[in-house]
């Protein structure tokens, strides 16, 4: 249940961004793979490749504070959550088939658009880290004139 | 030991192909993370970010300079992490009007024009680059190879040298826009290009030659200012889109949203490109002498990293002597003196072989200035008149040859007293006519000499 617009960023096939702050509010920014959630969006976690992520996971140590983008690669449809990393841990094994389909399923989206699968097959994914979020707030990202109208 | 990166290095990261990601915070240390369509490289220690909408972003920058970028190599997929400083933003100068402009052009093709604009060009300093380990699990492709080879530079200065030398023997404008297509194809791999003409008296752009499309398009119209090509000649500045695709369905995305938002914003529809339907990249030049515009020269490609930078710049040079001998052949005095040994002329076509029986009624609309053949449009403007005064000469003397200059001082036509374009219209009556009315054809007997031909019985109609 939920709304439509926000349930979609679950979908396969979403380019998944991160960003992060250190204690000093210095931003960073990394890329996911995955994006899947149990209750509508208030909360859900995200994986990301464990090897590009390491600075994220230490901002999220300290600071716990987190945004993630879940858009589209084709209408740019996106949307944008704001929280607070509850944990950051390893990535179970029976979680790889999971992360493994969402990647393939973002390649294939790109493929149409001319970024061949030969290259979205060497994004590394595995092994990865699950960091589990409490979403407070859910933003509008499409870009256009409503990309920050507060939707939730 | 390694050689530390350089930003001019990443060039390819910088053409925009995979979009961009930045990430910002506000002062209560609650980050934003957003796409960007595209980082501009301005120098080893600072880049540029396009400011289209006064969104998070900017509002975090505002309180908190730092900014974390992350660009992508769209051929090997590397990932490079920036860490910036936001130091000021433009909203004039040469920095501006060049993002300004990629942004003009894919708004007025989207029907977007004053809506998806750009705001201000945001300048940063590089405070540090690093590749990102460990993205890629392996190399997919040895991207290192790029900019031309020193054979390709011998390659290109024989290409210049080629279309030089094409341009300089060129008697008349057709075979002068060939041979540079050709060359171009030929030299460079640019198969589908086209050039356009700028016709002042409508102050639109004409399509005067193309190559490697299945339909010549010639007579094809682009008003100035609208679309790719319009933007390039209103802003007489080389446009160079490596992402076309993905430019437009950003900036479709945009007017869905405005559309749903207002219904009052009075959207223009898309303007079809010319060309592939398909195209990923395009480079086009504006054709100038000084600030007046001759033309255009467009080319398109599937590949999205068919142009670089180089190319730009090189067919910039090449650009410069289209112009030039454009407005050479514009200025030519119809004279009837004998034509010099070795000069391109394009060839005649032959006469079509029609039975005299047939017969073509031709119809000339006053009030739309155009004529119809059986009905069907044919042209309009001064190619309509300038047919219809031959024919009607053809009809009542009997004469089949003229001069270009005799033609052209006949007021009734309606030719500006200098730049005429005379040339370029005859062309383009041409071509209509080969293509709508094969059994009427002008065809060249010599310098500034045409001849009339009908392979059919002509009944000229004027409402």
């Amino acid at each position: 249940m939920g709304d439509p617009h926000i349930n979609r960023c679950l979908d396969g096939g979403m380019s998944i961004l991160l960003g992060s702050v250190d204690a000093k509010g210095r931003p960073s920014c990394c890329r996911g793979i995955a994006l899947t959630s149990g209750d509508a969006c208030a909360s859900v976690t995200v994986y990301v490749s464990m090897a590009v992520s390491q600075e994220t996971i230490a901002n999220i140590a300290t600071t716990r504070r987190m945004a993630v983008v879940a858009s589209h690669p084709i209408d740019h449809c996106s949307i944008q959550l704001k929280g607070t990393a509850r944990t950051a841990r390893l990535a179970r094994e029976d979680e790889q088939p999971l992360v493994r389909s969402r990647l393939e399923q973002f390649g294939a989206i790109l493929d149409t658009i001319g970024i061949p699968r030969s290259l979205t097959s060497c994004i590394a994914y595995w092994p990865a880290f699950a960091i589990d979020l409490d979403v407070d707030e859910i933003y509008e990202q499409t870009p256009g004139p409503r990309a920050g109208t507060r939707l939730r | 030991m390694s050689t530390p990166l350089r930003l001019s290095s990443l060039s390819r990261c910088f053409q925009g192909v995979v979009p961009s990601v930045i990430a910002t915070s506000d002062v209560q240390g609650i980050p934003n993370v957003a796409y960007l369509s595209q980082v501009y490289f301005v120098d080893e220690r600072h880049v540029a970010l396009s400011r289209q909408f006064f969104n998070k972003t900017q509002r975090n920058l505002d309180e908190n300079p730092f900014a974390c970028v992350e660009i992508l190599d769209p051929l090997t997929f590397e990932a490079y992490r920036l860490r910036l400083k936001f130091l000021r933003s433009e909203k004039s100068g040469p920095l501006f009007d060049t993002m300004a402009m990629r942004i003009d052009a894919i708004a007025s093709h989207t029907g977007m024009t004053g809506i998806f604009r750009l705001i201000a060009a945001d300048i940063f300093e590089v405070q540090s680059l690093e590749k990102v380990d460990g993205f890629l699990t392996a190399s997919p492709a040895d991207g290192s190879a790029q900019g031309p080879s020193l054979d390709g530079l011998r390659s290109e200065v024989r290409g210049l040298q080629w279309v030089s030398d094409r341009i300089n023997r060129a008697q008349d404008l057709e075979s002068l826009l060939n041979a540079v297509l050709e060359a171009l194809d030929e030299y460079f791999k640019f198969s589908h290009t086209i050039v356009l003409v700028h016709d002042e008296s409508s102050d639109r752009l004409v399509t005067m030659a193309s190559r490697g499309y299945g339909r010549s398009g010639v007579g094809a119209e682009v008003p100035i200012g609208q679309g790719l090509i319009g933007t390039v000649a209103r802003e007489r500045r080389p446009l160079l889109l490596t992402t076309l695709e993905g430019d437009l369905r950003y900036g479709r995305a945009i007017r869905r949203e405005a559309a749903t938002l207002s219904a009052e914003l009075g959207t223009g529809a898309e303007i079809p490109l010319p060309g592939l339907p398909d195209a990923q990249s395009v480079l086009a030049i504006p054709l100038a002498i000084g600030n007046r515009l001759v033309g255009v020269l467009a080319a398109e490609d599937r590949d999205p990293m068919r142009f670089g930078e180089w190319h730009e710049a090189y067919l910039e040079i090449i650009g410069n002597q289209i112009a030039l001998g454009i407005d050479r052949m514009l200025d030519l005095p119809a004279d009837d003196a004998p034509e010099p040994a070795a000069v391109l002329r394009a060839p005649a076509a032959p006469p079509v072989p029609v039975p005299v029986t047939k017969r073509k009624t031709l119809t000339y609309y006053r009030n739309d200035d155009a004529v119809f053949v059986d009905g069907e449009y044919l042209i309009r403007n001064v190619p309509a008149r300038i047919l219809w005064k031959l024919l009607g000469e053809s009809q009542r003397t009997g004469r089949t040859e003229f001069s270009n200059r005799e033609v052209r001082l006949d007021a009734a036509l309606g030719l500006p007293p200098v730049k005429d374009n005379f040339e370029s219209r005859l062309i383009l009556l041409r071509h209509r006519l080969r293509d709508k009315c094969p059994e009427v054809q002008i065809i060249p007997t010599g310098r500034g000499r045409f001849a009339l031909r009908t392979g059919a019985t002509i009944e000229m109609i004027e409402r």
